[in-house]
């Protein structure tokens, strides 16, 4: 089973993981841990989660624009995300991934993508392919 | 987008990383908010100076930038920092956050761009009528579209850097005239007293009109720094960046949409941004930066009086205006009150300073300082400020 959701491109490059997802937007500054990349904002349905190694998913950005800074560092320390994918690229995300150089695809429906499932991220073709889903908890 | 050759030679790595990756951040933005190409801009401001706001994640995008021999090829400035220089022995805090903060400075210094530390550097050089420009910092943004008649959009820190280093800007959002018409007409039906209500109202607009593109009816006579202190509040409680005080307002306005604020909205509005009605242990006014005028009207307000021993009193202005207004400041200083300089009360240490309760007559620390600072808030005039710190 694979489904290939088809956005935009924003910064192109290839990634593979597991899409950590959320339904609400993030900022990035005050709402990361740029030590552990531990989420950190209040009320966040992600909140405690690490963004490490994960293809990030979410509606979009919001919040300070030294958040595109904080991106940048946690790539730098090698704990950023591998890609992000949002509804709709706000500057403070798209600036951030530009300058830290990480796959980035918008127009997604988010809603389509569970938390756990392995994707593929395309950013030159602004594609996003669901390879596996995650088992449902039973 | 279109790229000159020359473009795209940066864009494609020719000069460097550092100039490869400036250009990227504004053909992104351009791309994404259907800019059609780069457009000359006169200058640049740059927020992202201060460390307590940063922390040590923006010092490393800086860093490599300017280790990458990168430098602004127009004039560009840079918000406060953090600490007053001139006061750097007062400054409660430790002598490593003090290294990071001189590197902030000292980065950018690098970079050719001017530490003027300050987010009014309109009073130290106007740029041009109708000339473009990329500047951060909300309400330096709003007054340069309102007042100063400098198109810019509402650049972030990293993208107003980008603009620094390529001189250039996309043209898209208030860089097109099509996008900088007013789009509501707003009656204000009540009479402004002071640069507080000026304030209370742009507070109470900016949530309810988003972004939209106010046009004012009913300001009689304000003064510059009542519009600045109006823009300021609707630019933090929304996303405008571009308002019209027009005396007479054009007949396309009159057509327009209309919203009302008469007393109760405005009372209402007062009440909203004040958290407590305790003595303050801190008095600040100067957000935005204060102009000459602002400096002297406090000089003049607490001449002769006495600043309580228990309440500071902050009069924030840049380093310009300090220095040039060296007998209002004399003033201020003999009544125990503090000009300081190269910071202001909301990007500083507020809580290592000893303040837990913050008066203000800016309405937009009034809305910004519970949260980024965890102080509570008394808002008034500037000359309900100045009752306040006095002890007659």
């Amino acid at each position: 089973m694979k489904v290939e959701l088809k956005g935009r491109p924003i910064v192109p490059g290839l990634a593979r993981g597991k899409a950590l997802v959320s339904k609400k937007p993030l900022s990035f500054l005050g709402g990361v841990d740029p030590e552990t990349s531990i989420i950190i904002e209040k009320n966040h349905d992600l909140n405690g989660q690490e963004i490490n190694g994960n293809i990030l998913c979410f509606p979009h950005g919001h919040g300070s624009t030294v958040g595109s800074y904080v991106l940048y560092s946690l790539v730098k320390r090698g704990i950023g995300p591998k890609a992000i994918v949002n509804e709709t690229a706000d500057p403070v995300v798209v600036v951030g991934a530009v300058i830290a150089e990480v796959p980035m695809v918008d127009g997604i429906n988010i809603g389509q993508i569970g938390n756990g499932d392995v994707v593929e991220v395309n950013g030159g073709k602004g594609i996003v392919r669901i390879v596996k889903r995650k088992k449902p908890c039973i | 987008m279109h790229l000159t050759t020359e473009e795209e030679h940066i864009y494609d790595g020719e000069e460097g990383w550092a100039y490869q990756t400036a250009m990227r951040i504004l053909v992104k933005l351009g791309d994404l908010f259907g800019a059609t190409h780069l457009i000359p801009i006169e200058s640049a401001h740059i927020s992202g100076v201060s460390y307590k706001t940063m922390g040590d994640a923006a010092i490393e995008f800086v860093e490599a930038l300017a280790q990458a021999g990168a430098k602004a090829k127009v004039p560009s400035t840079i918000n406060p920092a953090g600490l007053d220089y001139n006061r750097l022995t007062e400054m409660p805090v430790s002598s490593k956050v003090k290294e990071k903060q001189a590197k902030i400075i000292s980065l950018y210094r690098t970079m050719g761009i001017n530490p003027i530390l300050t987010c009014t550097p309109y009073y130290i050089k106007k740029p041009a009528q109708g000339v473009h420009v990329a500047w951060a910092e909300s309400s330096t943004v709003i007054y340069a579209n309102s007042i100063l008649d400098a198109w810019t959009n509402r650049e972030g820190g990293p993208s107003a850097l980008a603009a620094a280093l390529i001189g250039k800007t996309p043209d898209y959002g208030m860089h097109r005239p099509e996008n900088r018409k007013a789009n509501i007409a707003v009656k204000v039906e009540t009479e402004l007293e002071n640069e507080a209500q000026y304030g209370a109202l742009g507070a109470y607009l900016g949530k309810t009109l988003k972004d939209k593109i106010p046009a004012f009816e009913g300001l009689a006579h304000p003064r510059e720094e009542d519009l600045k202190q109006l823009g300021a509040a609707l630019a933090s409680t929304g996303m405008t960046s571009i308002f019209y005080p027009c005396q007479s307002c054009p007949k396309s306005v009159k057509r327009l949409e209309t919203v009302r604020v008469g007393r109760d909205e405005l009372k209402e509005s007062m009440e909203s941004l004040s958290t407590t009605d305790e003595q303050p242990d801190m008095v600040y006014i100067g957000c935005p930066h204060c102009s000459f005028s602002e400096v002297k009207r406090v000089a003049e307000t607490i001449e002769g009086r006495k600043v309580k021993n228990d309440v500071k009193l902050w009069v924030c202005t840049s380093r310009y205006v300090k220095e040039r207004a060296e007998f209002d400041v004399a003033t201020i200083e003999a009544a125990g009150g503090k000009v300081v300089s190269d910071t202001c009360a909301v990007v500083t240490w507020l809580k290592k300073l000893g303040v837990d309760t913050l008066m203000t007559n800016s309405a937009k620390t009034a809305y910004y300082a519970p949260t980024m600072n965890k102080v509570k808030v008394r808002f008034g005039s500037l000359r309900e400020c100045i009752d306040a710190a006095c002890t007659r």
